[in-house]
């Protein structure tokens, strides 16, 4: 579709439009345009659903996914979860808050997990819409393509993390503020400024996109705000994070909140410099970024606020968390959907003569469908090997569940008394043992030192009297925190061997060599300790 | 020949003689299966010491405890001294070892008045009030649980007025034998253990810290406190126990306990002797939960737990006061009232039995469970536990109680109601602010607005 072609494109517009009751009465006078937007909403939406339920609990939750669905059950006064979670931790408690309305029904990680599919879902749409709304419905299907096929997105959406409801409303920032700079209309600015709120109720960290916005409209005279309608929207945005504070004060958890805030602000680096661009262009596809660049370069000519609003979306986020010393593999996330329409702004306003090759003339539709499909195929291979269960016992953080973790935590739940106190290597480990183990767990490696420490976490500040005195009964090694760190390890072991360590249970998973054989690796080992 | 079948006509007879006494001394017997009666398979007996019932759950809700208004006169023998001393609690005030002889308690006991608490121990040039003291759920936090869990005995008296030799004795023979350690031992007492080991139920005595070079043949050798173990550990006054290895061997340290759990070896029947943490004043009580509960958490953490019962009493009243009087069965007791309590899987939850019980009723609970003979008239007619079970209900699962006190009402729990009404009323306002806006804008003509802009780019810049 060439943007010159404006009675074809307003004709189209107008008899899809049109057509859209026409169709429900006789499929034989659809429009051949309207056929291929709802087949290719369909298959967006088939890849989307599929790779986003396909195994989805195969695997047990991880640490940060554990600690989210235990506030969840503890807000939703789940049974020993709710004494073992704190409602008030780190973050704000909106997908918490939904996660307590399902887990009324029952804690289940499957449930917590579909909650988080379906807001992916949603993003999905969302991001088709951004598309759809900025360059038309091809642009908006490309992108709702190669953001359901991100590996990105695809492996943060089957995860209980805060970062999947965050994206989402990042999104609708985006729809919203698009649609404002598109009709001028008030209200949208003050639907921005509701779905920043959300966005921050999400997760704090959106709040950076509100940097975003500012450049955006800065650098955007054509775009007329009024003082009126920002300050509206301001405050709109004040009252829906409203809730963060209120319920931080009225309910109880004022210090946790401070706690954690200070302890973020000085807390030390976690990552080196080349973290993200280590990790996360692989995790967007090399080719979606390579074909929206390449977009941006040929397309300069159309140069518009609509490119400025999708690059304000990326470059923010992005120069910020490279330089905030604290780093996540989703901090980056919010930025995939704005990538994801400008390749498909590429690849569908791309509309260079047909290409000949020894003469022989070859459609530039053909050589399209090729890009397509090249990058989809890449997402989707990527996507998939991402989300199949580890075969070396190793794993990173962030993406996925942990091997052996849940069924760990079942087997301390089925064998071990009610009341009893575990010691982990790490945190990470105790998190997911305390969600599936009803059971109170301590990561060795949480500094007595408050500076040194996540507020969240109660360190172990004498293990040698704690042991001694009955308060902790077991000890468990696990060979992913002890990957990260031999020291705590050695500690875990030398504890045990201390206090007459007797193993009672050895987690195993089935690991791929080199040669292609399996094993069995024990990945976990409960120990039972005593005075 | 002829010497050598006479010789074996002899020997015939005799064993003849002896299958026969034999058949007939097990056809005397109850039963002869080492199968108990009840679902308790495993009996633990621990003895603390030196406390009373009133000092350690005077203020426990709903024990019998403290009566209103008390007060023990400082001279119960003097009309015209009012004075008198309320029960205080001790906190962290330094106590001491209280006397606690024969003589202390027939002044403490006044008769059954149970009055002169104050004055006996003011006669031994110890401060009398202190016996006043009582302790309570925050100086036994792990004690109080338990007794909110499990089965709290509110009319548990030692067996003697006197002191430990005695009572430990009547622990496990149910009579007196003696009132201290003799060089001489006390070899014509039978015990418990003699009949466990007469009928192969198996049996142990685990002690803290176990020395088996202290006896009462070395006790006098032994300086400090180490020769105390011959007091806790009544057999080691018993030479067979001493001499005959078989019987020796059920005498074992502790560490043993802890791997027979592990093992899966526990004996049918154990008795625990403490050593530093036995709560003998003036030694510290947490130290003594502490070492109450790695027993108890122990047994609970293992596959024994469904079949055990686990018994925790005190072996005199160390001096302190007690408001109850305690029946007199026989010139010998019995004496004060001390706590005792039973943690098992079958224990009633949260219960307090008021059965009248002594330290023979240990031994009438393995006899009523194993179908032994009893040994003496006080284990004859002594009341058994049996009332603190509910063998109608499925064991209970191991729950390992805190250490802490955790009161309900000043658990501070967080309001989630505000975090329902604010999170939920966020995002109903966002709904609805959606819901307008989307109603408010007209598609049809945005649609073709987007195509004008889409079709003139340029239409937006501003004018130069």
């Amino acid at each position: 579709m060439s943007i010159k072609d404006s009675s074809f494109v307003r004709d189209r517009i107008i008899s899809g439009i049109s057509l859209t009751r026409r169709t429900i009465v006789d499929w034989r006078n659809w429009d051949r345009a309207a056929v291929a937007r709802i087949a290719g909403i369909i298959v967006v939406a088939a890849v989307a659903v599929g790779l986003r339920l396909w195994g989805l609990n195969q695997l047990g939750y991880n640490t940060d996914e554990a600690v989210y669905a235990g506030q969840g059950a503890a807000i939703a006064r789940a049974p020993i979860l709710k004494d073992i979670f704190p409602v008030f931790r780190a973050h704000p408690l909106l997908f918490q808050f939904l996660l307590a309305l399902t887990f009324a029904f029952g804690v289940s990680d499957l449930a917590g997990r579909l909650v988080a599919v379906v807001i992916g879902l949603a993003a999905v749409y969302m991001t088709y819409r951004v598309g759809k709304l900025l360059y038309g419905v091809k642009a908006g299907l490309l992108a709702g393509l190669f953001f359901a096929l991100m590996p990105y997105h695809v492996v943060v959406s089957r995860q209980v993390l805060l970062d999947g409801p965050l994206v989402f409303c990042t999104t609708l920032v985006l729809f919203f503020l698009a649609r404002y700079a598109m009709t001028n209309r008030s209200a949208w600015l003050y639907l921005t400024g509701v779905a920043m709120g959300l966005t921050f109720l999400a997760k704090e960290t959106g709040i950076i996109l509100l940097g975003a916005i500012y450049a955006f409209l800065a650098l955007s005279r054509e775009i007329p705000v009024r003082i009126k309608d920002l300050a509206i929207s301001m405050a709109l945005m004040a009252l829906m994070i409203a809730p963060f504070p209120i319920s931080l004060l009225l309910a109880g958890g004022t210090r946790s909140g401070q706690n954690y805030l200070v302890w973020q602000l000085f807390r030390r680096p976690n990552h080196t410099w080349d973290f993200y661009p280590s990790t996360v262009p692989t995790a967007i596809g090399l080719l979606v970024i390579l074909v929206a660049i390449l977009g941006l370069w040929y397309l300069r000519h159309e140069k518009s606020w609509r490119e400025r609003l999708l690059l304000a979306w990326i470059i923010v986020p992005t120069v910020f968390f490279q330089i905030w010393p604290t780093k996540g593999f989703q901090y980056l996330l919010p930025i995939a959907p704005a990538i994801a329409v400008l390749a498909g702004r590429a690849i569908s306003r791309w509309s260079p003569k047909d290409l000949f090759i020894r003469g022989k003339q070859i459609p530039i539709i053909w050589i399209k469908t090729a890009i397509v499909a090249v990058t989809a195929i890449s997402l989707f291979v990527s996507s998939v090997q991402l989300i199949t269960p580890s075969t070396t016992g190793t794993f990173i953080a962030g993406t996925g569940g942990v091997p052996g973790g849940r069924e760990a935590g079942e087997w301390v739940k089925e064998n071990i008394p009610e009341g009893s106190t575990l010691m982990t290597i790490g945190p990470s480990m105790a998190n997911i043992l305390q969600f599936y183990g009803h059971r109170r767990a301590y990561g060795l490696s949480v500094s007595p030192n408050p500076l040194r420490r996540n507020p969240s976490y109660p360190p172990i500040l004498n293990p040698d009297m704690q042991i001694r005195s009955g308060d902790i009964q077991y000890v468990v090694w696990d060979s992913y925190s002890a990957e990260r760190s031999s020291f705590f390890s050695d500690g875990v072991l030398r504890y045990a061997k201390r206090y007459h360590g007797r193993v009672i249970h050895t987690q195993s998973v089935t690991v791929e060599l080199a040669d292609g054989t399996e094993i069995e690796k024990p990945v976990i080992v409960i120990y039972e300790v005593r005075p | 020949m002829k010497y050598l079948r006479k010789f074996s006509s002899i020997l015939t007879v005799l064993v003849i003689s002896l299958m026969f006494s034999s058949t007939v001394v097990r056809a005397d017997m109850p039963s002869q299966t080492t199968t108990p009666n009840t679902p308790i398979e495993h009996f633990l007996v621990l003895m603390q010491e030196n406390h009373t019932f009133d000092n350690y759950f005077g203020t426990y809700p709903g024990a019998e405890g403290f009566p209103e208004g008390t007060c023990i006169p400082v001279d119960p023998f003097d009309a015209s001294n009012t004075e008198c001393v309320e029960p205080f609690h001790i906190g962290d005030r330094p106590i001491e070892d209280l006397d606690h002889s024969d003589s202390t308690f027939n002044l403490q006991y006044n008769k059954g008045k149970m009055n002169g608490f104050v004055y006996a121990l003011n006669q031994r040039n110890q401060n009398g009030a202190l016996a006043m003291g009582y302790y309570d759920d925050r100086d036994l936090p792990y004690y109080w649980n338990l007794a909110d869990e499990y089965v709290l005995f509110d009319h548990f008296f030692s067996s003697d007025h006197g002191g430990s030799f005695a009572n430990h004795m009547f622990w496990v023979s149910g009579q007196q034998g003696g009132s201290r350690v003799s060089s001489e031992g006390y070899p014509d007492i039978l015990t418990i253990f003699d009949r466990l080991e007469e009928r192969g139920i198996s049996w142990k005595f685990y002690v803290q810290n176990y020395d088996p070079g202290i006896n009462y043949r070395t006790a006098d050798q032994i300086s400090g406190n180490r020769a105390s173990q011959v007091i806790w550990v009544p057999v080691l006054n018993i030479a067979r126990f001493l001499d005959d290895p078989e019987l020796s061997s059920h005498i074992v340290d502790l560490t043993e306990y802890y791997k027979d759990l592990e093992n899966g070896t526990l004996p049918a029947v154990a008795y625990i002797a403490p050593s530093g943490a036995s709560e003998h004043p003036p030694g510290s009580i947490r130290s003594g939960q502490k070492f109450v509960r790695s027993l108890i958490q122990a047994l609970m953490r293992s596959d024994s737990w469904e079949s055990s019962a686990f018994l925790v009493t005190y072996d005199d009243w160390g001096g302190w006061y007690d408001h109850i009087v305690p029946p007199q069965v026989d010139e010998h007791g019995y004496g004060m009232r001390v706590p005792a309590f039973m943690v098992s899987a079958y224990a009633r939850r949260g219960h307090i039995d008021n059965t009248v019980l002594d330290f023979t009723s240990v031994m009438k609970f393995i006899e009523e469970n194993w179908n032994i003979e009893p040994l003496a008239e006080r284990d004859a007619n002594a009341n058994s536990f049996m009332s603190a079970f509910d063998f109608t209900q499925p064991p209970r699962e191991a729950v390992l109680i805190p250490f802490e006190r955790v009161v309900v009402e000043q658990k501070i729990e967080p309001r989630r109601i505000v975090i329902y009404l604010a999170y939920g009323g966020a995002l109903i306002l966002a709904a609805m602010m959606f819901a307008w806006t989307a109603k408010g804008a007209d598609i049809r003509k945005q649609s073709l607005a987007y195509i004008n802009r889409l079709t003139h780019p340029r239409d937006r810049e501003p004018a130069p």
